[in-house]
């Protein structure tokens, strides 16, 4: 704990960015990620990430959060793209408020991973 | 179709769909109002490599730079390294349509029943360490030999002795009728009713009288007792005149014996006179 508040060895270099994190860090106590503690620290015990302060967990929590509503984002984007597609093609048809349920299909969610450089290739049916 | 290839421990599974819900509340929240169960699984297993991942990487980098515990500094480092865009964290948090799951509640641990218990268990000696196991069930080290008290009445035991001998005799006379010769009690041929043990008489039946036999230190041990039934010098002074006197042996033996029960008659007259006086 006391390591968080004085500033290390290693954080000397960019201390600007250091700082605005461990103050972040320090607001983070406030809030908590949707993804539970107990959990974000099982799979990070798992890999041999041990650690006692919990905002620490709660930074990577977040972490991944972020990471994965922008994707979400992204895929969403595609998403609006596509059915924006369909109604300007169909839009002789009698629906007066825009189509606004939103399903998240894999033809989405690839395009919006490849932007972030993971390739996800799953096989339609098994073979 | 992905959880078919998959083989996860239960452990994994309760986090691992805690993962799901999570995944599926970040697109709750992005403005999906559904997702197919191949989009699910692809996320969440994402988002599993990535804390693993960071989590790996952290704690590379805490080690490289000689500690053992994770600093901020490793995380950053570590979220850096993968390419992960950490921008717009702040306002990520503060975010104003954020959910929050519960965090699970811990289920409580199945106490065994304790089953087919016999007895209390033993407290453990102090020189066992207390975080081993407690002690088993006494009966499963401890031996107790278990027998009835023996009967130690004299009336029980002299019954029970005279039961044993009879049915010794019993059992030893019907082996015999069965074995041996037989005789017949009644005047028919069929002799399987009442059959007698057959009396072999030697011949001549006064040959053992008139053969000199070897000196007899213990009439105890004999074991035929009627042979020297009537043989007496052996035999110690008080035992004389329980002795049969009907001798069949010589007359020297006669005129001893009747001289030594003679001198034995006088002092055992004798002995009641000085009682009295």
């Amino acid at each position: 704990m006391s390591r968080m508040s004085s500033p290390s060895i290693g954080m000397d270099e960019d201390s600007g960015a250091g700082h605005a994190l461990t103050d972040f860090l320090l607001q983070l106590e406030n809030y908590s990620p949707s993804i539970p503690d107990s959990v974000v620290a099982y799979y990070l015990n798992m890999s041999g990430f041990e650690s006692q302060d919990p905002r620490l967990i709660r930074l990577i929590a977040l972490a991944s959060q972020k990471f994965l509503s922008d994707i979400a984002n992204d895929a969403l984007q595609h998403c609006k793209m596509r059915t924006s597609s369909q109604i300007n093609q169909s839009s002789k048809n009698q629906k007066g408020p825009k189509e606004k349920k939103y399903v998240m299909t894999m033809e989405d969610l690839v395009p919006a991973l490849q932007e972030y450089g993971i390739s996800a290739k799953k096989p339609h049916y098994f073979v | 179709m992905s959880e078919n290839t998959e083989k996860v421990e239960s452990s994994c599974d309760a986090r691992r769909r805690i993962l799901n819900i999570a995944v599926s509340t970040v697109l709750l929240e992005t403005g999906f109002h559904a997702t197919d169960k191949m989009s699910l699984e692809t996320l969440t297993e994402i988002v599993q490599c990535f804390l693993t991942e960071v989590g790996n990487s952290a704690k590379g980098y805490c080690e490289l730079s000689g500690r053992v515990e994770p600093v901020i500094g490793d995380v950053m480092m570590a979220i850096i390294n993968m390419g992960i865009n950490l921008q717009g964290i702040e306002q990520y948090a503060a975010r104003p349509n954020r959910h929050v799951i519960q965090p699970p509640q811990q289920a409580p641990v199945p106490r065994t029943p304790a089953m087919l218990s016999a007895g209390s268990k033993a407290k453990p000696a102090p020189h066992i360490p207390f975080h081993l196991p407690p002690l088993p069930d006494p009966h499963a080290y401890i031996r107790t030999p278990t027998h009835k008290q023996p009967v130690t009445e004299y009336e029980a035991i002299r019954e029970k002795a005279a039961n044993q001998k009879r049915d010794i005799e019993r059992a030893l006379t019907k082996f015999l009728a069965k074995t041996s010769e037989t005789h017949n009690l009644f005047n028919t041929d069929d002799n399987q009713v009442f059959p007698l043990i057959a009396c072999k008489p030697t011949f001549p039946a006064y040959l053992p009288c008139l053969l000199p036999t070897d000196q007899v230190f213990d009439f105890d041990e004999l074991e035929y007792h009627f042979q020297v039934a009537n043989r007496t010098e052996d035999m110690p002074a008080d035992k004389k005149d329980q002795s049969d006197n009907e001798g069949e042996n010589g007359g020297d033996n006669e005129n001893a014996n009747n001289s030594q029960s003679e001198n034995q008659d006088a002092p055992t007259s004798s002995s009641p006179e000085r009682n009295k006086t």
